[in-house]
């Protein structure tokens, strides 16, 4: 019976071992894969430029429904909480949140809005055309 | 960093609650009493401070007043803990614990520091947590922690669909509540909660089988992760409150609480008036959260009514489903390991006590209407079922499989080799009537 507790503390024990091994490969794998506490720098002239209370439209060059699409936006919605992400050109502020460079003045236009302010990085802030 | 004080002082509130109120200071051995304590006080402090800051930091505006009762009653519990203090215990009375029962503590001590390092790992690479934590149950702390008209955005139907705007808010509510009160949006307070609620399961399944079963199998159950239900039945009141807690955390656990309340009532008849009563406060906090405050927003069995009946009749969603609870339940080991693989072993060398059968069941009436539960919900769901299971069954398991090591644990025969016998002087006796009598 003891040998039997003692075979099953060791067992016990190896899972915490191969646990703790299993968990750090895959952490050192997988270190912030969509890059949320980078959005916090990329995102950081948004914060200031747009009231707390604001609601704002969003768009973006990441293909529509995809998972890049997803990250990048919740992420965003995350960063500039309590500030409401609305997809679409919906409000009189629109950021634009985008993957690749691009002329974002011409994307604006195509979609009604003024660019405001260019941020770096894809980060772009959009007013509706009166 | 100060948000760490409240996550702090929210645990301290919860274990000098349950210190005073819980009756749990007739349990022997005293590791299995302040284990106990202060796994029961952990759960109970952050479920107690996250409602009461979402009812009147949240919904009534007065976040001051969510700080002043919090500190008050603080002040009064510890003044009452300090006032009822038992008299020091007589070291002469204490005996030495066996080898084996040394061993397992150390080993126990050992699994948690190479646990806690694994958790470390996370907090280092991810900071800001996985994908549910940022686009779910941080975001909409973030919300509650601004205050004012911008904490409805936590419910809010215009917020997008991902971050599940009808979801319970007990951990976002108590996140938001570390974040306001500390004045700062420190990821150190997510990372403490979640540490907090792994070491008070820990605390929690060690202490409460031990009291019920004995040291041995309270440190092996701890060893192999349980959870403690059947602990709680001894506590009704408290595992009610625990399970109100649940259904106010998540979806899953308004599952729970229904599951809990109908074995409770089925098995525990006597203990089910009071589990309700403990339930019953969160509950209703639920209740008016889903009906009332998020009421535009659709859950997942509404939206999966629709068509509900079709594909309840669609033979291939059950064999898709049943494989992949036989993956998950695989997937819960880590190369050759299986955590299932030192129950077997014990339930081979111990064998299973005939007296425990009636808990055994009960934590098994648990286990098995929470999976037929969650069965019947992937069965039923309208959403891609393949996405959904690869993305929920996992952690879905992980929430049972705590009950279902406690069930295997409460059923096995104490090792005699562990067993040390402690005579109960008759006024302890007494004390222990009176305080189960108070509890009812």
């Amino acid at each position: 019976m003891i040998a039997g507790v003692v075979i099953a503390i060791l067992l016990c024990l190896w899972g915490s071992f191969a646990s703790y091994g299993s968990e750090s490969d895959v952490q050192q794998q997988y270190r912030d894969p969509y890059m949320v506490s980078a959005q916090f720098t990329r995102l950081g002239g948004v914060l200031s430029a747009i009231p707390e209370g604001a609601g704002i439209g969003y768009i973006t060059d990441a293909p529509p429904g995809s998972g890049l699409e997803a990250g990048m936006f919740l992420s965003a919605q995350y960063v500039l909480a309590p500030r409401l992400l609305k997809r679409g050109a919906v409000a009189e502020w629109v950021l634009g949140n985008f993957s690749h460079p691009a002329d974002f003045a011409a994307v604006g236009r195509s979609q009604g809005l003024l660019l405001q302010q260019d941020f770096g990085e894809g980060v772009v802030l959009f007013r509706k055309a009166q | 960093m100060t948000g760490l004080i409240w996550v702090v002082e929210a645990i301290l509130l919860g274990c000098l609650l349950v210190n005073r109120f819980a009756g749990l200071l007739v349990v022997r051995p005293a590791w299995a009493r302040w284990s106990l304590i202060c796994g029961a006080g952990a759960a109970v402090g952050i479920g107690l401070t996250s409602v009461l800051f979402f009812f009147c930091g949240s919904l009534l505006g007065m976040r001051a007043a969510a700080l002043g009762i919090e500190v008050a009653v603080l002040a009064w519990a510890g003044y009452e803990v300090f006032r009822r203090r038992a008299p020091a215990p007589q070291p002469a009375g204490e005996k030495r614990a066996p080898l084996l029962i040394s061993i397992a503590a150390i080993s126990l001590l050992l699994a948690l520091a190479m646990a806690t390092a694994a958790i470390a790992t996370s907090w280092d690479a991810n900071p800001q947590g996985n994908w549910d934590a940022w686009a779910i149950w941080n975001l909409r702390a973030r919300f509650l922690a601004s205050g004012g008209a911008l904490a409805q955005r936590a419910w809010s139907s215009k917020l997008d669909a991902s971050a599940h705007a009808e979801y319970p808010l007990l951990l976002s509510s108590f996140v938001a509540r570390s974040w306001a009160f500390s004045d700062s949006f420190s990821t150190a307070v997510p990372e403490a909660t979640s540490y907090a609620f792994f070491l008070a399961l820990i605390a929690l399944v060690a202490g409460g089988m031990a009291a019920l079963r004995g040291p041995m199998l309270g440190l092996l159950a701890a060893l192999v992760l349980a959870s403690t239900p059947a602990l709680l039945h001894q506590v009704p009141i408290l595992a009610g409150i625990f399970a109100g807690c649940a259904a106010w955390t998540k979806d899953e656990g308004v599952l729970f609480l229904a599951v809990l309340l109908t074995v409770t009532a089925a098995l525990k008849r006597r203990a089910a008036l009071a589990t309700l009563a403990g339930a019953a406060p969160a509950a209703a906090l639920v209740v008016i959260f889903k009906t009332w405050l998020a009421r535009g927003n659709a859950g997942l069995l509404s939206t999966s009514l629709p068509g509900a009946g079709k594909r309840l009749a669609d033979v291939g969603r059950y064999g898709i489903t049943i494989a992949a609870f036989d993956r998950e339940f695989a997937g819960l080991g880590v190369g050759w390991y299986h955590p299932i693989l030192p129950l077997i072993a014990l339930a081979v060398v111990l064998r299973f006590d005939r007296e425990r059968r009636r808990d055994a069941a009960y934590c098994g009436a648990l286990v098995g209407f929470l999976l037929l539960g969650y069965f019947g919900v992937y069965i039923l769901t309208n959403n891609d079922l393949t996405w959904l299971l690869q993305t929920s069954l996992n952690r879905v398991l992980v929430q049972v499989w705590p009950v279902l090591v406690l069930a295997g644990f409460v059923g096995l025969r104490v090792p005699q080799a562990a067993v040390i016998v402690k005579p109960v002087p008759p006024a302890a006796k007494a004390r222990r009537k009176t305080r189960r009598l108070q509890m009812f």
